[in-house]
């Protein structure tokens, strides 16, 4: 984007300046104290990830390594599942078996033309910290690397859904569970087991599912167009086919109001993990942690708000400004009180964009509305005891004000002023004060005001 | 008798069983529950019709004919949904809330008494809360009723007299009668006089495209069946209650209880007026709509009523229009939920869809008897 772009918005300058000079992490990481396999393992995080690597690296020292290793074991993952040149009878047990080998020393994976290949070429240096994790952290990612190699291998085998594509609702958000509920499932319990977070989010998986669901169905929204280009699909037939009869039409200019809305349904779809979202990040008691998961959502919304009843989303991969991001990054690592702000300012902008001929255009306002309503349990601006007291009082004073008693304190009053006026006078009377030339003064000073209109005009008339 | 699956409800009576909500209470006690009788007692019996149900002509106000009547008809619950419109101001319409409102009440609370009702559920308003000004933001039965000289709307003065005389009632020795009261906010539906009624006559007269305030303002709008149905779980509970020989602990208490009923869906105020039109046929976006301000709104609605005063006809907006489509007021309904497990069965949508398709039919019916 050129200078001029931020000339004509300076605000977005501004909070690009903002950023850079006032963000200050909670933590760093210290790169002098890191062994030779550790600082490999942070350059394959920088290398992997745009979005996480720095969240990441701010993250409280109990986590930061854990949950490096945990991104890093799910990228090597998914190198392998998105790899289409590994024949499936090869990537399947690799998939299914991969929490066996990031225990073998020295693996290595040296077959794959991913642009993410080179990690899996050095992955050695992961499994070696691997097995300097605390057994409790590292137990978590094991287990996780089970459930997910598992479920990605479910769905390199799953012919039926690779060529049709996602059918109903169900299947969407079970897709959103395994490539994104699991890893939210992983960071809870790290989260929990630092006691960086409240306990009782581990008692609550439905509110961490909801974190991954809000994260992951705003990417399958946004994506729409890309993903088209490289043949898959991850809107649920359920959906798209109320709108439009071949998902082809999406794309269809002629089609474009049709498109539109069965956006704004997948939107509404994602707004209802909202509540939930929010539930959770308040659970949240270490600041870095905070920030971590706060961060991702703060961009979802702002994303799912761009995308919303905005055609361009159908014709190329649309992305919020750099602008933008500075301001909402700000804005999500201070505290829930202010990102719930950030969350009502998109909901609100969201319900002003709603168009009254979408069919879903009335559910959509009630899911803004009900993001505001959780706002306001969360930090209620009225409180019932304080507003009983004013009406007790209120009550108390206002049958005592008769019209009666009114007349007498405007009496009281003009009897104040009268007397004050006239001990003023008397005073200046008193002093040598003469008052025998007022009358004939303001007498003057009425007529030339055009008290009494001059009898000359009348000739003009 | 009836078919239903929702539970027992014995011999009901409905006072105002004739009316916007009543005659969706008895419709539903019939096809929904388990009633052995459902009767509405009404002013006039003609409308709303359920042939299923026994109809009975008197005037609320008049005990000692209410209490002939019920102690013929025995119920074993009453619900009284009965009171004149909302609007209107004037001596008259004062004279007509407090009569029918607290009189009528009155009159009910004594009848039942003297005839061995069982439960009592009383239809009480969310705007008891409201002083009409202040915004409601998730506001729940902890808020202060408003009265006397901070309630400026006459009309839920008088509501929330009743309510108190309801709620006092309860367990009153020597009378075993259980009571309670439902506060619906901004009912809507099928037979609809004023909600749906007015954002229709809007429209109709070209008003569409004009927005008061800048529609940021929340607002409660309940679909009729659902409050209907929220009565129907309390008059289950009340009889639950009345059937059992120890007081319910207090967060599962339902009797000597205030209830918030909406659709659990708050929703912008003009986002509501604009799905009623496009229901009725509106095919307009929101581009073109014109704004006018909460603070114009007001003035203007102030020199609408002084107008229409000095002219001596009534106003087509006024402004207390003015103040409520421009003002906050939604409500947290958690306590209906969690003791009367209270859930909408209808979606605002759907109770948007049924209400105004109601109305479309009716101006068929019109034109084709023209």
């Amino acid at each position: 984007m050129g200078a001029l772009y931020y000339l004509l918005h300076p605000g977005q300058l501004r909070s690009m300046i903002q950023w850079k000079l006032w963000h200050d992490p909670v933590h760093r990481r210290d790169p002098a104290t890191e062994c030779a396999t550790l600082s490999e393992c942070f350059r394959y995080l920088n290398m992997t990830s745009r979005s996480f690597s720095a969240v990441i690296q701010e993250l409280n020292h109990e986590l930061l390594v854990p949950i490096t290793l945990f991104y890093l074991v799910l990228r090597g993952l998914d190198t392998i599942e998105d790899d289409m040149t590994i024949p499936l009878d090869v990537k399947v047990p690799m998939l299914r078996q991969f929490h066996v080998t990031m225990e073998q020393d020295g693996w290595q994976y040296h077959d794959s033309k991913e642009k993410d290949a080179e990690l899996l070429e050095h992955f050695d240096v992961v499994i070696t910290e691997l097995k300097k994790l605390k057994k409790t952290y590292y137990e978590i990612i094991k287990d996780m690397t089970i459930k997910m190699g598992n479920g990605m291998a479910d769905y390199a085998q799953n012919t039926e859904m690779i060529e049709n594509g996602v059918q109903t609702v169900k299947e969407y958000e079970l897709y959103c569970h395994y490539v994104a509920g699991l890893v939210g499932e992983g960071l809870t319990r790290l989260f929990v087991a630092s006691e960086l977070a409240n306990p009782k989010l581990a008692e609550r998986p439905a509110l961490t599912e909801s974190m991954g669901q809000f994260l992951q169905k705003t990417n399958i929204i946004r994506d729409i167009h890309e993903d088209w280009g490289d043949r898959r699909r991850w809107y649920p037939k359920e959906i798209w086919s109320k709108h439009v009869d071949k998902w082809e039409d999406m794309f269809d200019p002629k089609y474009r109001p049709q498109a539109v809305n069965c956006v704004s349904e997948m939107v509404l779809d994602a707004l209802k993990h909202v509540e939930d979202c929010l539930f959770y990040m308040a659970g949240m008691r270490d600041q870095s942690a905070f920030n971590f998961v706060a961060i991702p959502q703060g961009m979802a919304i702002a994303t799912l708000e761009l995308c919303f009843r905005n055609p361009a989303v159908l014709e190329s991969h649309i992305k919020i400004t750099k602008g933008d991001a500075c301001q909402i990054m700000l804005e999500s690592t201070q505290n829930l009180q202010v990102l719930c702000e950030v969350f009502r300012k998109y909901a609100r902008r969201i319900q002003k964009k709603n168009d009254p001929r979408d069919p879903n255009f009335l559910a959509i306002s009630v899911q803004c509305a009900k993001i505001e309503q959780f706002i306001e349990t969360l930090f209620p601006k009225q409180d019932p005891k304080k507003l009983t007291k004013e009406a007790e009082e209120k009550q108390r004073q206002e049958p005592s004000m008769s019209t009666g008693e009114t007349a007498i304190l405007i009496a009281v009053v003009l009897g104040v002023l009268l007397t004050m006026t006239g001990v003023m006078i008397g005073i200046a009377w008193f002093f040598g004060a003469r008052f025998d030339g007022t009358f004939a003064d303001t007498a003057k000073l009425w007529s030339s005001a055009g008290g009494t209109p001059p009898v000359l005009d009348r000739d003009e008339l | 008798m009836a078919s239903g699956t929702r539970g027992d409800l014995g011999n009901v009576l409905v006072i105002g069983g004739n009316g916007f909500l009543g005659h969706h209470i008895v419709n539903q006690a019939l096809s929904s529950w388990n009633s052995k009788s459902v009767a509405s007692i009404d002013l006039r019996c003609t409308h709303n019709v359920n042939e299923k149900a026994a109809y009975h002509e008197c005037d609320i106000t008049d005990v000692a004919k209410l209490t002939e009547l019920l102690q013929t008809i025995k119920p074993d619950v009453v619900i009284h949904t009965a009171s004149p419109m909302a609007s209107g101001e004037g001596k008259t319409a004062h004279e007509l809330f407090r009569k029918v409102n607290v009189g009528g009440t009155k009159a009910v609370i004594e009848a039942c008494q003297k005839s061995g009702v069982k439960a009592l559920v009383y239809t009480s308003s969310a705007s008891v809360i409201s002083d009409n000004e202040t915004d409601l933001l998730n506001a729940d039965e902890d808020y202060p009723v408003i009265r006397g000289a901070q309630q400026k709307e006459y009309y839920s003065e008088t509501k929330a007299a009743a309510e108190e005389l309801v709620i006092k009632t309860n367990r009153q020795e020597p009378s075993k009668l259980l009571t309670t009261s439902i506060r619906p906010a901004g009912i809507f539906g099928e037979g609809d006089a004023q909600t749906l009624a007015g954002f229709l006559r809007a429209y109709k007269n070209g008003k569409s495209n004009v927005q008061l305030g800048d529609n940021t303002n929340i607002f409660d709008f309940t679909y009729v069946g659902n409050v209907a149905h929220a009565h129907l779980l309390a008059a289950r509970l009340l009889l639950a209650t009345a059937a059992s020989s120890i007081i319910p602990l207090s967060y599962e208490r339902v009797d000597g209880e205030v209830f918030f009923i909406t659709n659990d869906s708050p929703v912008y105020f003009w986002d509501f007026a604009r799905a009623v039109w496009r229901a009725a046929g509106n095919d307009k976006g929101t581009e073109g709509v014109w704004q006018i301000s909460q603070g114009w709104s007001i003035v203007l609605g102030s020199l609408s009523e002084t107008f229409f005063g000095i002219i001596g006809k009534p106003p087509t907006f006024t402004k207390l229009r003015a103040v409520i489509s421009t003002m906050t007021r939604y409500y947290n309904i958690n306590k209906a939920k969690r003791v009367l497990r209270y859930e909408p069965l209808w979606t605002l949508q759907e109770g948007v869809d049924r209400g105004v398709g109601w109305f479309l039919e009716q101006d068929k019916k019109d034109s084709k008897a023209q």
